[in-house]
């Protein structure tokens, strides 16, 4: 398959470059099309004017303003020109898509369920089934956790399409993720060999609580505080024994941060040490769990004065095993796959660029 | 130094902007109210188009009071934003807001001068014109 890919890119002209994108959002035309997926009554109450999430808006532009269509559509709507926009301009094997449906805000979980298939419906249809020549566009299945047994349900919906390769929840969530109530979600994820991720964007927002205590003022405070939402859920699903009761399970910790991986890895290893007694089911030190299960994208990566620093930090995190390259398009705060990273030894650079993704996600 | 005539003055309106290329580099050329100013189409951050950002104001903090912070919204028209991760920056001297010393863009002189431009009227029979206008001139 890849030898076919790497031929038709190389027919058409396009170099590719070794890299697979693991954070792309495309976003429907119009909510009109997502709401044509739908049926009654979800469908009139869909409201199609809008799929902002009214409050943590970024004041400035919250996506790179050139990344607008060249029929000025909405940015990333049009497949086309996101391959030319992304995929081409740098040479990338695979982008995986995350929709931003933001589920995990609705009150009602049956709603939530129906705007979570119409999303999955729209982008077999617009994505991965047509457009899709080459190949180059997996999809994530999204999924809302208010109805855990109805989540297992839309997973099963879509497992088997050639072109889903993981399934996606808000991180914004109503409770720590490794909690047993969401495990129907996991039971589902693992007999499909499908990874879960968690992406975020509904933290405090609709029905979820908040990421830290109370409400944060700006959308600075909220975005910047995002990565404490991935460590909550991430040490939930290690006191809670996620990967002991699901252990082909694998979680991936999307836009959520990363530098701050080794001080996380070292507090719960030195936690358990003590209260092993009070986790029974956490058999081995929790950062031998992670190792294993888990992986993180890269983007927004961080960009210390010294980049000497950001290596140091990728060895203690073990960048090489857990860390995917990810450029969050079209976002504003998207990461450049030739100006964002530090220069790095080659073997490290293709681990994080590309054979962890590959692994992941059984690409070829 | 070489100048270049890029645009009529009245091609490009206060508030407006112009790309040009000169000898290979992307430059775009910004009316601020009346005057222009000149800089290198590329962030010095992650090298996106600069110059296709969005213009604005900038709001700066003056201090407390009583009634809370005390903010001002100044320089109309003279900041630009990245079409990327927002950094802002100086219309009329390239430097960012945010670090002015050590990120900056490269920016070029402009000068409005009157000169003699000749063209060719070729439409039915052929002509010398020559048309007299102020025109920008970018220095690169």
């Amino acid at each position: 398959m890849a030898k076919i890919e790497e031929q038709k890119a190389m027919e058409t002209g396009k170099k590719l470059n070794g890299i697979i994108d693991c954070d792309v959002h495309p976003h429907p035309k119009s909510y009109q099309v997502i709401q044509s997926y739908m049926s009654e009554p979800w469908k009139s109450r869909f409201n199609a004017q809008t799929g902002l999430r009214g409050m943590y808006d970024n004041p400035i532009h919250v996506n790179r303003l050139d990344s607008v269509t060249p029929d000025g559509g909405y940015p990333c709507s049009d497949p086309e020109f996101t391959r030319k926009q992304l995929l081409d301009e740098y040479g990338i094997n695979y982008a995986i898509l995350l929709p931003r449906a933001f589920v995990s805000r609705y009150s009602n979980p049956d709603f939530a369920a129906a705007i979570a298939a119409a999303f999955n419906d729209w982008l077999a249809a617009d994505w991965l089934d047509n457009n899709n020549d080459d190949g180059r566009y997996k999809g994530s299945i999204t999924v809302a956790p208010q109805n855990p047994q109805a989540a297992a349900r839309e997973i099963e919906r879509w497992a088997g399409h050639p072109h889903f390769v993981q399934v996606m929840m808000d991180s914004g969530s109503t409770a720590p993720y490794g909690q047993q109530q969401f495990h129907p979600i996991y039971e589902a994820c693992e007999k499909h060999g499908l990874p879960i991720a968690f992406h975020p964007g509904t933290e405090g927002v609709g029905i979820n609580q908040s990421h830290v205590a109370g409400y944060p003022t700006t959308y600075m405070e909220w975005h910047t505080c995002l990565p404490l939402s991935a460590q909550a859920h991430l040490v939930s699903f290690i006191t809670e024994g996620v990967f002991e009761k699901f252990p082909r399970l694998k979680l991936v910790m999307v836009e959520g941060g990363s530098a701050w991986l080794p001080s996380l890895l070292w507090r719960l290893d030195s936690e358990w040490k003590p209260l092993r007694e009070e986790v029974p089911w956490v058999k081995k030190r929790p950062s031998e769990y992670i190792k294993e299960h888990v992986r993180l994208t890269s983007q927004p990566i961080e960009s210390p004065d010294d980049p000497k620093h950001l290596l140091m930090n990728f060895e203690m995190m073990d960048a090489k095993n857990i860390l995917m390259f990810s450029t969050d398009y079209p976002h504003w705060d998207f990461d450049s796959p030739t100006r964002s990273f530090p220069k790095m030894p080659e073997d490290l650079k293709r681990r994080i660029f590309f054979e962890n993704a590959k692994e992941l996600y059984n690409l070829e | 130094m070489k100048k270049h005539i890029v645009a009529t003055v009245e091609e490009i309106p206060a508030g407006e902007k112009k790309f040009i290329s000169v000898n290979g580099k992307s430059i775009c050329v910004f009316n601020v109210n009346g005057e222009f100013y000149a800089l290198r189409n590329s962030c010095p951050h992650q090298g996106a188009e600069l110059c296709k950002g969005s213009v604005g104001g900038m709001t700066v903090y003056n201090g407390s009071s009583s009634e809370g912070f005390d903010v001002s919204f100044v320089k109309k028209g003279e900041v630009l934003r990245c079409p990327w991760h927002g950094w802002e920056f100086d219309i009329k001297t390239g430097k960012s807001i945010v670090d002015p010393k050590r990120c900056l863009v490269k920016s070029y002189d402009v000068t409005v001068e009157e000169s003699d431009v000749e063209m060719i009227n070729a439409q039915v029979e052929t002509y010398l014109v020559t048309i007299k206008s102020n025109y920008v001139l970018v220095h690169v």
